[in-house]
């Protein structure tokens, strides 16, 4: 049976999950623009890579976390 | 007519590097020496950084082409452009700061990726209204499905987080977290329609974050020691549970 459709206006489990994330230690946007490059140059020469700040500020910011995946992208192919 | 450079970038960055020469062929071993340099030095390593800046805007405008409204070539190439330009303009400004914890050109490409991207989501949503809303709590979920228990701690989940909403946040921080976790506005179009910026709203999120994940820890529902990388949509903690 097909499940009805999620009513506007609610908290689906993604908006759920996405409020409750813990950023912490705070790294603001800025920073983390400062942090890109080194940060993006280690994942790629090191996969095992971890930079807490950087990579909870990622999950936490959908917009940097784009700009993160696309400059990897654009520097595994250069 | 579709321009070389519009075809180019209309390829995938893939095809882009088999059919495109190296970046860096040519270019200066000091970047930053000879961008601060004059004549003719000058103005080949501006040349050179421009071909950087068009082929990172052209990565990033080629990764997001189903979100512009019109992809068409002539559109592309004026956004990568635009992005191009705007984005050289912003690293000149901050070649001071470079100080070689990278390579220049990784340096250089975080910049007109950003731009291009923040260019795109402008354009996606320049003609969509952004709703401040509050968040309707008449139409969280109530004992939702008769389903798996699962479903059911997710909706009494789903009801603590728009109750602590309520309760902990000021009518602004709920605003700007349903505008951006809940309606999935851009975090750059919101700061433009505010006449904000990206970190203010950040750093509003965070707080919001931070507020809810301690009155759902103290009311039971999220593990005391709990982290970011564990949090399940539908924890095993229910209400009153520790």
């Amino acid at each position: 049976m097909t499940p009805p459709p999620t009513p506007p206006h609610v908290l689906p489990p993604g908006a759920v999950a996405a409020l409750l994330l813990d950023t912490t230690p705070y790294l603001s946007c800025d920073e983390c623009f400062e942090r890109m490059d080194t940060h993006v140059e280690a994942v790629l020469d090191e996969p095992g890579h971890h930079d807490l700040a950087m990579d909870r500020h990622l999950v936490g910011c959908a917009a940097c976390a784009e700009e993160a995946q696309s400059l990897i992208a654009l520097c595994a192919g250069h | 007519m579709v321009s070389d450079i519009g075809r180019e970038r209309l390829l995938a960055p893939s095809d882009q590097g088999a059919t495109r020469p190296p970046a860096d062929d040519g270019v200066p071993e000091d970047w930053v020496s000879a961008l601060s340099s004059s004549g003719a030095d000058q103005q080949a390593a501006m040349r050179a950084l421009h071909d950087l800046m068009v082929r990172a805007a052209a990565h990033q405008v080629w990764r997001m082409r189903s979100a512009l409204p019109d992809a068409s070539p002539g559109t592309v190439d004026v956004i990568v452009n635009q992005a191009a330009d705007e984005a050289m303009t912003a690293l000149l400004r901050k070649l001071h700061t470079f100080e070689g914890r990278s390579r220049f050109t990784t340096w250089a490409f975080k910049f007109a990726i950003l731009q291009a991207a923040t260019d795109v989501r402008r354009l996606q949503w320049q003609h969509r209204e952004v709703e401040l809303r509050d968040l309707d709590l008449e139409r969280v979920p109530h004992d939702t499905h008769d389903g798996p228990e699962r479903q059911a701690e997710g909706a009494d989940l789903a009801r603590a987080v728009a109750g602590a909403m309520d309760t902990c946040l000021t009518p602004h921080q709920r605003r700007v977290a349903v505008a951006l976790l809940v309606d999935g506005v851009p975090i750059d179009v919101l700061a433009e329609r505010l006449g904000s910026n990206r970190n203010a709203l950040y750093k509003t999120v965070h707080d919001v974050r931070r507020r809810l994940r301690e009155d759902l820890t103290q009311r039971g529902y999220l593990p005391v020691d709990s982290s970011r990388t564990d949090l399940d949509p539908h924890p095993h903690a229910t209400a009153g549970s520790s």
